[in-house]
């Protein structure tokens, strides 16, 4: 592969990253409200209060002045201190990145397995009671509402199958060594919830791109001389078909992948799962502007990661684009 | 074909939806934890730190974790008396000088006995570091000095006799172990306490940061050892989540309050105590009486501010906003705090001819728009700008709207983020706004306070909103702050609250409660009073007397006051049934709408 094509990509990527610290420190301080503003209002507060405790995170400093500073400290892995855990972000943020990694991992394996084969299965099928069935129910989940999706499966699971509720482990007042399997199958049990919220709905769109690419493929004339060959159905559909409808579905795996580091938020705030979406949440509840940006940054930085791996990647599978 | 495959997929999801809402409710199983753990839900604010000095919210998370894990001089019982904590008692020498005896049989978690010493170290900590502790610095400014005349006698000294001194100050007043915060010599505003050693009834175990808590009890606390075991705060996100958690078993006790709306439900579980405490806050109308201020200045006008509060009604305001479950206000002394609170101030009864009539002699008269003028000419247009965190309150803001709108007030209500809204408060540029105060200690002052001189006549703004000033109320409110026999101190407090209701300052509309609910098939023992639990979790109170059903104690099983409420009728939460149906509904539009998009396609 071509080193060239290698580095402009990486160029790319690292002058969209620096345009996406930019565009958030601005964002976030466009936003009504500053977070001890916000804190005006508890009892025993005055304004001489705020102030102080504005001139103590330096938030009474010209934003020029604010933004030249985050971004000497960004570029030294500094992300700030955050208001509310009074903690540097960093620390905050690698636990909550586990968390999600194990939640949205799971999820998306699954979902990728499960819509690859349904996929290929209705493409294969187009037309049929397969078909209708899998595209009609993976379309109905995938444009349900998350959060709705998510608190109709929490009284399900809860009432009816004994799930736990929320968060990642059970309490009982015993400090637990993680790695013991009575706390693997804990964690597994409250995963199942989160999970399978995520499952519904991301399945639909894989299942729906497997299918497209698929027709597509279908309607190509080497499927046609494949099949005047008289090769099986089998081996048309693995060698000839599916190689060829990857190509899409790579992109596809490879966005979801970057953006579950950032966390499901509707899911991860429903079922209080602690990872980066809840983080995300509460941090904007609060004007945490410190921690907002990290979680941002990290968002913005696994995305464009992975495109950056799906370009390199698509060059491998797809000798065209090398050339081209 | 498709219709009919569609018609069935409906007919199978509603037989299996109403199969579903028909079943047998909930067990009261409990599966997540041990009988003699006692799990608390948290949905208010998260808990993301422990260090007790750096809390700013009382009903912050990490507030309530640390009042539970340290003590004060002094506590609150159930009732809101103040009642010994690691002081045992204490004598006023002089107005400005009192001397604590101090428990002598209290150690820190660590096994180091605790002395005078520790509490002399906490008071010039802080007073040290106000700087960076701008919320718990504020009560020690009045303190002169502190002194250990030996290890279990303590004297502090006051700059200024003063009246809240243990109601506000000492019930804030964390004390911190001097041989571990001594040692320190980091920056204490980032100072994470980890883990955090007080003297107080449960040992912290473990902390995930606004996820949950983990304590034990304190087998050698001073006071006697808890009942239970093990003590934990799970955070919720959700108050759905909360609700369901509690009929699940997975938390015993939900804080630190509920909608009303979820009430209901609750009740429909046979093993679920509700019980309502008044909160320590209250909602309240202001009107922007600021002389330089850019709101409508009819607002400045008495007479005006006396004609709307005629035409509110409070009572329908509670009924429709907090169905019920709200006391109605006739001062800014909330009825949670007890006898502070004047029953007597008279208040302005909902009668609109009465409105009209103030209005009309004054001199405002109905324009053509059927919108009033003054006699210089402004309108009587207003905003009622709401918080959108207390977006509840916009009904009520619409109601009240309403009634203006019978006696010719034009008044458009309006959601806006707190923040933006505080900054407007702070200019002057409001109208009517309707907003909250809380307190975070049992004391009248902080709710007075924002209408003396020097909080209500700032630019920017100080604590107060409405802009009002009057010499004999500041001269009375001094007088107050530094009187300490109660008996008359309370005669001046009351005679705060008449002048301000009088000159129709804000218009107090209603004090809400604390509903809860608690696994009262499992534990028992929380005691009876006023104060809502989460505000006496750190007062040993609840966490020492709550213990598992079937053990023995010789604690009286006596329940919470207020509203009971174990109506056992079977079914699943009113949350559960609202979502079922939406389920349907959804399933039967994309089912119709499918069928039809594939008629028209063949």
């Amino acid at each position: 592969m071509g080193i060239e094509y290698a580095v402009k990509k990486l160029g790319q990527s690292i002058a969209t990253i620096f345009f996406v610290l930019t565009f958030n420190f601005f964002l976030f301080r466009i936003l009504p409200g500053n977070p001890f503003a916000l804190l005006f209002r508890g009892p025993g507060f005055s304004r001489e209060l705020v102030n102080q405790l504005n001139s103590q995170f330096g938030l009474d400093q010209p934003l020029w002045l604010q933004y030249v500073k985050y971004l000497e400290n960004t570029l030294v892995g500094n992300l700030g201190i955050s208001y509310t855990y009074r903690s540097p972000v960093l620390d905050i943020l690698i636990p909550r990145l586990m968390n999600t990694v194990i939640l949205l991992l799971t999820a998306t394996v699954i979902s990728v397995a499960l819509g690859i084969g349904m996929g290929l299965i209705a493409g294969w099928r187009r037309g049929g009671k397969i078909d209708l069935a899998f595209s009609t129910s993976t379309l109905l989940l995938y444009s349900m509402p998350t959060f709705w999706l998510g608190l109709i499966l929490l009284f399900v699971g809860v009432i009816y199958f004994g799930l736990p509720v929320s968060g990642m482990v059970s309490l009982n007042g015993e400090l637990a060594n993680p790695l013991a399997p009575a706390s693997i199958v804990d964690l597994l049990r409250h995963m199942v919830l989160p999970c399978l919220t995520l499952v519904l709905g991301l399945t639909g769109e894989y299942v729906l791109i497997m299918k497209g690419s698929l027709l597509d493929v279908f309607t190509e004339d080497y499927m046609l001389t494949a099949k005047a060959k008289g090769i099986s159905n089998a081996k048309l559909l693995r060698d000839h078909a599916f190689k060829n409808a990857a190509l899409p579905m790579t992109t596809l795996i490879a966005i979801n992948l970057g953006l579950a580091v950032g966390g499901a938020i509707q899911t991860e705030t429903i079922f209080t799962w602690p990872g980066i979406g809840l983080l995300t949440y509460q941090a904007l509840l609060t004007r945490d502007y410190p921690v907002l940006q990290g979680c941002f940054l990290v968002v913005a930085v696994a995305v464009i990661l992975m495109n950056f791996l799906a370009d390199l990647l698509y060059g491998y599978l797809d000798p065209r684009i090398r050339t081209a | 074909m498709v219709g009919v495959l569609s018609k069935l997929v409906t007919i199978l999801t509603s037989v299996f939806m109403f199969a579903l809402l028909f079943q047998v409710p909930m067990h009261p199983a409990r599966a997540q934890t041990s009988p003699d753990t006692f799990s608390i839900g948290w949905d208010s604010s998260p808990i993301d730190q422990i260090n007790p000095m750096l809390t700013t919210l009382y009903d912050g998370g990490a507030w309530v974790v640390s009042h539970i894990i340290y003590d004060k001089l002094v506590q609150s019982d159930s009732y809101g008396n103040i009642i010994p904590d690691l002081a045992d008692n204490w004598t006023y020498v002089d107005p400005q000088t009192i001397t604590f005896s101090l428990a002598r049989n209290a150690t820190w978690h660590d096994g180091v006995p605790f002395t005078a010493n520790d509490v002399v170290f906490t008071i010039n900590h802080v007073i040290a570091n106000q700087a960076i502790y701008p919320h718990i610095g504020q009560y020690v400014q009045n303190i002169a000095s502190a002194r250990a005349i030996d290890n279990y006698t303590l004297q502090i000294k006051l700059k200024a006799p003063d009246a809240t001194f243990f109601s506000a100050s000492l019930l804030q007043l964390i004390i911190v172990p001097q041989h571990i915060w001594a040692s320190y010599t980091g920056n204490f505003s980032t100072y994470t306490d980890l883990p955090p050693i007080g003297t107080g009834p449960f040992k912290f175990v473990s902390w995930e940061p606004n996820s949950y808590v983990q304590l034990d009890a304190n087998p050698n606390y001073f006071r006697g050892a808890p009942h239970i075991k093990h003590l934990i705060i799970r955070y919720y996100t959700s108050v759905n989540a909360m609700v369901l958690a509690l009929q699940s078993g997975e938390i015993d006790l939900t804080s630190p309050l509920l909608p009303p709306t979820v009430v209901a439900s609750l009740t429909s579980n046979p093993g679920i105590q509700v019980f309502t405490r008044p909160d320590l806050r209250y909602f309240y109308l202001t009107f922007n009486e600021f002389p330089n201020g850019t709101g409508n200045p009819t607002l400045r006008d008495e007479r005006v501010r006396q004609a709307l509060e005629h035409a509110v009604d409070k009572n329908e305001l509670a009924q429709r906003v907090w169905l019920g479950f709200a006391q109605v206000l006739n001062t800014v002394v909330p009825t949670s705090l007890g006898s502070w609170h004047n029953p007597n101030t008279p208040d302005y009864t909902f009668d609109l001819n009465m409105s009209a009539k103030i209005l009309d002699d004054a001199g405002y008269k109905v324009g053509p728009d059927g919108i009033r003028v003054s006699p210089s000419g402004v309108k009587m247009i207003y905003r009622i700008d709401v918080p959108s965190d207390y977006s509840e309150e916009y009904r009520a803001a619409q109601l009240i709207a309403g009634w203006w709108g019978q006696i010719g007030v034009k008044a458009t209500p309006r959601l806006m983020d707190s923040g933006s809204l505080g900054n407007e408060e702070a200019a002057w540029q409001h109208d009517v706004v309707l907003w909250t105060w809380s307190a975070d200690f049992l004391d009248p002052s902080y709710f007075l306070s924002m209408f003396t001189t020097s909080q209500d006549m700032c630019t920017p703004g100080c604590l107060g909103d409405a802009g009002w000033s009057n010499a004999t109320y500041d001269k009375l409110f001094t007088q107050q702050s530094q009187e300490t026999d109660p008996a008359v101190r309370k005669q001046i407090i009351y005679q705060l609250q008449d002048i301000l209701t009088a000159h129709a300052v804000y218009d107090p509309l209603y004090d809400n409660d604390a509903i809860n609910g608690f696994r009262a098939d499992l534990f028992t023992g929380i005691p009876p009073g006023v104060i809502p639990p989460f505000f006496y979790f750190g007062e040993s109170g609840l966490l020492l007397s709550v213990h598992p059903i079937g053990m023995a104690t010789e604690t009286t099983s006596s329940m919470s006051t207020g509203t009971t409420a174990t109506v056992s009728t079977p079914g699943i939460g009113t949350d559960a049934i609202m979502g079922l149906i939406v389920v349907l509904i959804v399933v039967i539009v994309a089912a119709i709408v499918y069928g039809r998009r594939k008629k028209a396609q063949t």
